[in-house]
């Protein structure tokens, strides 16, 4: 029987093969019995990954390829070596013992207050565990055949390893759209899905699958319907890259000219360059979170300042919103204590902060968004998750306020909420004259709302924000923002779904924020109907029995590709 | 011994890239050498021709290093050291 789990669209295409598995962390009992020592395991690591280098430079890859040139200098460090072999000489393995020092420098790295050497870290666990490997006695992971690769996560040397005629698919259990396996996937043009949880527990038993980069959909041994579904989708996948294309410099409206602003969803400052490509027309949401991951204190101001104009910088005119950091008790972070909680996601998080003896960590990146205003000169909006009512607004408020305590501001921010929580969306009308602009998190508003844990796989068919007490909740607060002349965006994964996207904007949303990859599938998705008739749907919808009903009734409205692009 | 102080102008500082020409260089001389970090912590050395060692002193830009040599070629180590992080080590610094 066909499992299905949906993770992030990572690279678009689809595509079919047997599950290939990354080998496991190797144990001591492997260890035994092999003869290669220390050094001249280090010495094969180290030509391993020169020749891994010249490859990828050969191959018009430069950029890629000096990690590999670093990391072939790490792997004959006298540090590092120095470091396992004396914990050798006092009785360890010599397989623990690399992997020890690997981690320990790695820490050291992570520790520094300095973004680019911290990055490093994980390319020293990556050289430990091939030196690791080699005293094992073990060969370099390889395909034998055209497979999908299945991991929690892919190391850049041995993505980078496999060979790219077999390599057909990425499924990743962990990751972001910016893991190096993600970037590698695009580059490559096979379809990757990342940050699939429960991946690999459903993939145990599994033989084969079928990976949808373009939806984010993973499906494990494909029963017969389901491969035709594939193989449709495979053949409409190559037809959509065209339409694509074709619909690439029109805005994003419907059928009968109605605009909706069409945003980009970022994780990074990097991720600006394919947004803008693509035709965003500002950032809807910029999370903040990928500089406090991985590292031992909190970035200082200056480091997130230049982040943030980073990105401002990139936009020019166009708006970004730069979302206040949602970290909780579900994040093992270093610089910020939590104590344990039954259920991170209704705790101490992000904006609750504030009251739980982490005001700084907030004012710090507050401070460091109006500098970032102020040093590019453009207007920085201000997104805070997690609020619950008109105290929080306040709250939020007086933080900006003391932020900007002793700042002579040439550009005042626009200061404006996520609407996640249920409670926010059924006070919309009270707060939306409080602040500058709404924002719709429909991922955890319909976990909320729903009473569905996203994180829970076996709950994936409850989560559909479809369901009408979403989209009530939703047409609440756009009649609040509207009422007080507010804009209200959605930067949930709903906002890059085509049949989300149409109920959306039948329910009068004004700004449509996704991850690049679906900017072609949503503009295509609004072309096919007209204004009218997703009004039509969407009241219609208002009073629907349940969430599949209304994606059924939202994908009939969908032009089959030829009609769209026309 | 030999030694000589200087500031490391490199926008990255002493990131992967120029810390491995560094780290190259090094290599090629038969003294012992190491770097101090004096503006993070004076009393922190590596060794040069450990590129972790380096990496791990966190050379920002405008951070001052130490870089001490001992052995028969250490006047020439240190003068060539010296001579590449002016230089940027391959990297463009400006000015």
């Amino acid at each position: 029987m066909t499992s299905t789990l949906r993770g992030v669209a990572a690279a678009p295409g689809v595509a079919r093969a047997r599950i290939w598995r990354l080998p496991e962390r190797g144990s001591d009992t492997a260890a035994s019995g092999t003869e290669v020592g220390l050094s001249e395991a280090a010495e094969r690591a180290a030509t391993e990954l020169e020749a891994l280098r010249e490859r990828l430079r050969s191959g018009g890859r430069g950029e890629e390829s000096e990690i590999f040139g670093a990391q072939a200098m790490m792997a004959q460090d006298p540090e590092l070596l120095d470091a396992a072999q004396r914990a050798i000489d006092q009785g360890r393995s010599a397989n623990e013992a690399i992997r020890d020092a690997g981690e320990d420098a790695a820490a050291t790295l992570a520790a520094l207050d300095d973004e680019l050497l911290a990055a490093r870290a994980a390319d020293v666990r990556d050289v430990a565990a091939r030196i690791a490997r080699i005293l094992r006695g073990e060969q370099p992971p390889s395909l034998q055949q055209r497979s999908i690769a299945v991991a929690l996560d892919l190391p850049p040397s041995i993505t980078a390893e496999l060979d790219p005629a077999l390599l057909a698919g990425v499924a990743l259990e962990a990751g972001s759209r910016t893991a190096h396996a993600a970037i590698l996937s695009r580059a490559l043009g096979i379809p990757a899905v990342v940050g699939a949880r429960g991946l690999l527990d459903m993939a145990k038993d599994a033989q084969e699958i079928a990976v949808d980069g373009t939806t984010g959909e993973v499906f494990l041994d494909p029963d017969e319907d389901m491969l035709v579904e594939i193989e449709r989708r495979t053949a409409a996948a190559g037809a959509q890259a065209a339409a694509d294309e074709a619909l690439h410099d029109r805005p994003l409206q419907t059928a009968d000219g109605h605009r909706v602003m069409l945003a980009a969803n970022i994780g990074q400052p990097e991720d600006s360059k394919r947004a803008i490509e693509g035709g965003a027309e500002g950032v809807g949401l910029f999370r903040t979170e990928f500089m406090f991951m991985g590292r031992a204190t909190a970035p200082d101001e200056a480091t997130q300042t230049g982040a943030y104009a980073k990105v401002l910088e990139s936009f020019g005119e166009r708006p970004v919103v730069i979302r206040l950091i949602d970290l909780g008790g579900d994040k093992d972070l270093p610089y910020l204590p939590l104590p344990h909680e039954e259920n991170p996601f209704l705790g101490v998080r992000a904006l609750r902060l504030a009251d739980a003896g982490h005001e700084a960590l907030l004012l710090t990146q507050l401070r460091a968004i109006l500098a970032a205003g102020e040093h590019t000169g453009r207007q920085p909006w201000i997104m805070a998750p997690m609020v619950a009512d008109l105290s929080d607004v306040y709250r939020l408020h007086e933080l900006v306020a003391m932020a900007a305590f002793g700042r002579t501001l040439g550009v005042q921010p626009k200061v404006g909420i996520m609407v996640e929580i249920p409670s926010v969306a059924l006070v919309a009308e009270l707060v939306a004259p409080e602040v500058a602009f709404f924002s719709i998190g429909t991922n955890d508003l319909t976990q909320y709302l729903l009473a569905a844990d996203r994180t829970n796989p076996g709950l994936a068919e409850r989560q559909d924000p479809l369901h009408p007490a979403v989209l009530r909740a939703i047409a609440r607060v756009v009649e609040g923002g509207h009422a007080a002349g507010i804009p209200v965006a959605v930067c949930g994964e709903m906002a890059g779904d085509p049949a989300g996207a149409m109920a959306l904007t039948g329910l009068g949303v004004d700004e449509l924020s996704m991850d690049a990859g679906a900017f072609g599938a949503v503009k295509r998705a609004l072309a096919s109907a007209s204004l009218t008739d997703l009004r039509g749907a969407a009241e219609h919808a208002l009073h629907a029995e349940s969430a599949k009903d209304v994606r059924a009734m939202f994908e009939s409205m969908l032009a089959p590709e030829r009609e769209a692009v026309g | 011994m030999a030694e000589t102080t200087i500031e490391l102008r490199n926008p990255s500082g002493l990131h992967a890239r120029p810390a491995a020409t560094f780290v190259k260089a090094a290599t090629g001389f038969k003294s012992d050498i190491r770097v101090t970090n004096l503006t993070r912590d004076a009393d922190k050395s590596a060794a040069a021709k450990s590129m972790l060692g380096v990496l791990g002193l966190g050379v920002s830009h405008g951070h001052t290093i130490r870089i001490t040599a001992e052995g028969e070629d250490a006047d020439e180590a240190v003068k060539a050291l010296r001579e590449m992080v002016e230089a940027g080590l391959g990297e463009a610094i400006g000015g």
